[in-house]
């Protein structure tokens, strides 16, 4: 009997818990806190006084204030003088490649798309540029080299893209301990002689070989460095040399001297985080580490320098990151939407440049005056060193020929990574792992060029 | 008295090891989310207390200078907290889960009842293949579905509202729940049903009279599993929701906290510790019952 009281008590408090539990849930949901618009979406037309609508979406900046700008001020300020409603929607940056496709299979989405790798392979699914483009170079003279070869198709004539910003990439190290050990990562060299100094004080180096961004930017920037290249300037296959091997080998021989094998299962905040943590002493990103240590841990960020990458055969680094938009064929709003465009680069790139804190350099180098003043003006004085890279250090992934749709295609399938990570994991050697990869490649290739792409 | 005592001792040793470890995340994303920057990055702090550091202009400390306090109290910024109810739309994500979460229980409730019952009692020998093939449906992974199923939303112009996912989550939860209750309703005995009809109920009424309430277990954690697929859900509702105010936690936090590649750990803590609460007390509330369901055990 006892037992039976206990029971009907112990049910009934639960089920008063889960009467009350609904009670509440429904009040909330019903007094108008709610979810407001939600379920039936934003609400589209209420109180709205422009005449046109602008879609666009784009990556979290990783600086909270440029998205603040962008969203809040200067696309407010544009769609006023434009009769226009603008809204901005946020993806992470890994989760845009997704989208991207959503929208394709959808035929529906933002009228402006902004991808953060020049996005070759959408070229049919996008209206081309070349008018506004004509308009921005008439304006500030020639686009950057790496942003012409990250829009622009030559087998096509297609400008499919509006690259509006890429972001140099330099190497971050932890001055401090580089100094412990007497060297500087100014060469290949260097670094490779420092690494087993640095892993044994427990300070080891982190190059990513992993499945994406970073691991991609870092790599194939080594190979450069190396003089290895993915094609040519015709878009014919040029990996299986032995520049790439020399480049897969040293990677292989970096990483069992200096690395730790979380490199093999980097993401793009690896670099970030472990930087941060105060685990590694040297990765390669854009400024965001250094931006973010200044603001989170200003202790450590007097101990990080930036510098260009290392040197071996020579100093060629890649963009850590190349924004390009594009308008989709369905968009709903074309004129505006490249009127948008048009506006973002003339008179000016300012606004863009100083508020992404100057990770967001300019398409065209005229749309930013006196670069250089400007980033010395910044008070840490480190990011001077920004405008060398960005002038003799940075090129386009798919260098010395254009971002094609082979070049996404590799880029997009990590199959470089994937290259250095056979070898340094001693799955293969260096020959195989390079003749394999390139295999793979040129099939890649000739399903472009069969489509008339390159 | 003592054999009492040693068996008590003997049960808190077994389960206190578990009791920790799976306690302890939610103590780790609660110490997290309220260090400060300086505490979190200094790798030569001892992470399980809150340890002094230099604050950044945007940390307030509200509990300075009371250092009588234990763990080192007296450290802890509440800015991640504020950031995300005052900078981001956490509220209505908050909310957005709860009210998806309701409807897409309530249609799956809708749905799944009446088809696992169908399944166990009328279907006859193919009941059981069907219940397979229904249930094989459920491993049909998101990322394959969701560029068809985009076209579908498209279609029906339900891009950016939560009723896109209000029809699609019904796609994987009422396969698994039919499939579930299906085994649960088998366990009834039939005789239970028939004693009821010969009294003179419909067979709806003997379902709802009879057969649901002693499948009480079963359609508990047809409701619990299924809100928390919900709540756990990423890539339908990254691709089909793009603006902020109708998404849900599980895309706001990762798509709005991680800005570009830096993580911003205390404010995802946060986010992430605040629905989990009441979710694990829900899980505990209903835990016996949770089991007996999934055990198809009706009669204990």
């Amino acid at each position: 009997m006892a037992e039976d009281d206990k029971e009907r008590k112990a049910w009934l408090s639960r089920r008063e818990l889960l009467r009350r539990a609904g009670l509440g849930t429904a009040a909330v949901l019903y007094t108008g806190a709610a979810p407001k618009t939600s379920a039936a979406g934003p609400l589209k037309f209420h109180g709205r006084e422009a005449a046109n609508q602008l879609k666009i979406i784009q990556w979290v900046h990783f600086v909270p204030a440029y998205d603040k700008w962008f969203d809040g001020t200067y696309t407010k300020i544009w769609g006023r003088r434009n009769d226009c409603e603008v809204t901005v929607d946020h993806v992470n940056l890994t989760d845009l490649p997704a989208r991207a496709a959503s929208e394709v299979a959808a035929r529906s989405g933002h009228d402006l798309f902004q991808h953060l790798s020049p996005p070759a392979a959408y070229e049919d699914q996008v209206i081309g540029l070349g008018d506004i483009i004509q308009q921005a170079t008439k304006k500030h003279g020639p686009m950057k080299g790496l942003a012409r070869r990250s829009a622009f198709n030559p087998k096509t004539k297609k400008w499919f893209g509006w690259p509006d910003n890429y972001v140099p990439d330099p190497v971050h190290y932890r001055r401090d301990w580089w100094g412990e050990v007497g060297e500087r990562p100014t060469t290949w060299d260097a670094v490779s002689r420092a690494a087993p100094k640095l892993k044994a004080n427990n300070h080891p180096i982190g190059i990513g070989m992993s499945n994406e961004l970073d691991s991609n930017m870092a790599l194939i920037a080594l190979m450069q460095c190396f003089g290895s290249y993915i094609q040519n300037a015709e878009a014919r296959v040029t990996l299986n040399t032995k520049a790439t091997r020399d480049a897969v080998n040293f990677m292989a021989s970096l990483y069992r001297r200096g690395m730790v094998s979380d490199v093999f299962a980097w993401v793009p905040a690896s670099n970030n985080n472990a930087m941060l943590a105060g685990r590694i002493s040297l990765a390669f990103n854009a400024i965001s580490i250094m931006r973010t240590a200044e603001l989170q841990n200003p202790s450590l960020a007097r101990n990080l320098a930036i510098a260009p990458i290392p040197k071996a055969k020579q100093r060629l680094g890649l963009e850590h990151v190349m924004g390009v938009y594009t308008i989709w064929k369905f968009a709903s709003n074309k004129r505006l939407a490249k009127k948008f465009l048009l506006d973002m680069m003339v008179p000016t790139y300012n606004g863009h440049f100083l508020n992404s804190r100057f990770y967001n350099f300019p398409g065209w180098p005229g749309a930013v005056k006196n670069v250089r003043q400007k980033l010395n003006a910044d008070p840490s004085g480190k990011y001077g060193v920004l405008d060398t890279i960005s002038r003799t250090a940075t090129t386009n992934v798919g260098y010395p020929g254009f971002s094609n749709a082979a070049i996404d295609e590799v880029f997009n399938t990590w199959l470089i990574p994937q290259m250095f990570a056979e070898v340094a994991q001693g799955r293969k050697s260096a020959a195989e792992s390079v003749s394999d990869t390139t295999r793979e490649v040129q099939r890649i290739f000739r399903k472009w060029r069969n489509r008339g792409k390159i | 008295m003592w054999a009492r005592s040693r068996q008590n001792v003997f049960a808190w040793l077994v389960v206190g090891p578990f009791a920790i470890v799976l306690a302890f995340p939610f103590y780790w994303m609660l110490m997290t989310s309220l260090k400060t920057n300086g505490d979190l990055y200094n790798v030569e702090n001892v992470p399980f207390v809150f340890n002094e550091a230099e604050a950044t202009p945007t940390e307030r400390l509200p509990l300075k200078d009371q250092e009588w306090l234990p763990l080192g109290v007296e450290n802890i910024t509440t800015s991640s907290y504020e950031f995300i109810f005052r900078d981001t739309k956490y509220v209505d994500w908050i909310q957005n889960t709860a009210l998806l979460g309701l409807v897409v229980v309530l249609i799956t409730l809708a749905l799944a009842l009446p088809a696992g019952y169908a399944l166990a009692r009328l279907s006859g020998g193919w009941g059981q293949s069907a219940g397979v093939g229904i249930f094989l449906t459920y491993l049909v992974p998101p990322t394959l579905l969701f560029l068809p199923l985009s076209r579908v939303v498209a279609e029906l112009g339900l891009q950016d509202r939560l009723w896109s996912l209000i029809l699609v989550y019904p796609s994987f939860t009422v396969p698994f729940s039919t499939w579930l209750l299906m085994g649960f309703f088998k366990t009834i005995p039939p005789e239970l049903e028939d004693a009821a009809m010969i009294d003179g109920a419909s067979r709806l009424m003997a379902l709802v009279r009879v057969v649901f309430p002693i499948s009480l277990p079963g359609i508990l954690t047809v409701v619990i599993f299924s809100f928390s697929l919900v709540a756990n859900e990423f890539i339908y509702a990254v691709t089909f929701i793009s603006t902020s105010d109708a998404r849900t936690v599980s895309s706001g936090v990762p798509l709005e906290l991680i800005r570009g590649d830096v993580y911003f750990w205390q404010s995802l803590m946060a986010a992430t510790l605040i629905p989990s609460i009441p979710l694990a007390l829900l899980y505990n509330m209903f835990l016996d019952r949770f089991i007996a369901g999934f055990t198809g055990g009706a009669f204990r």
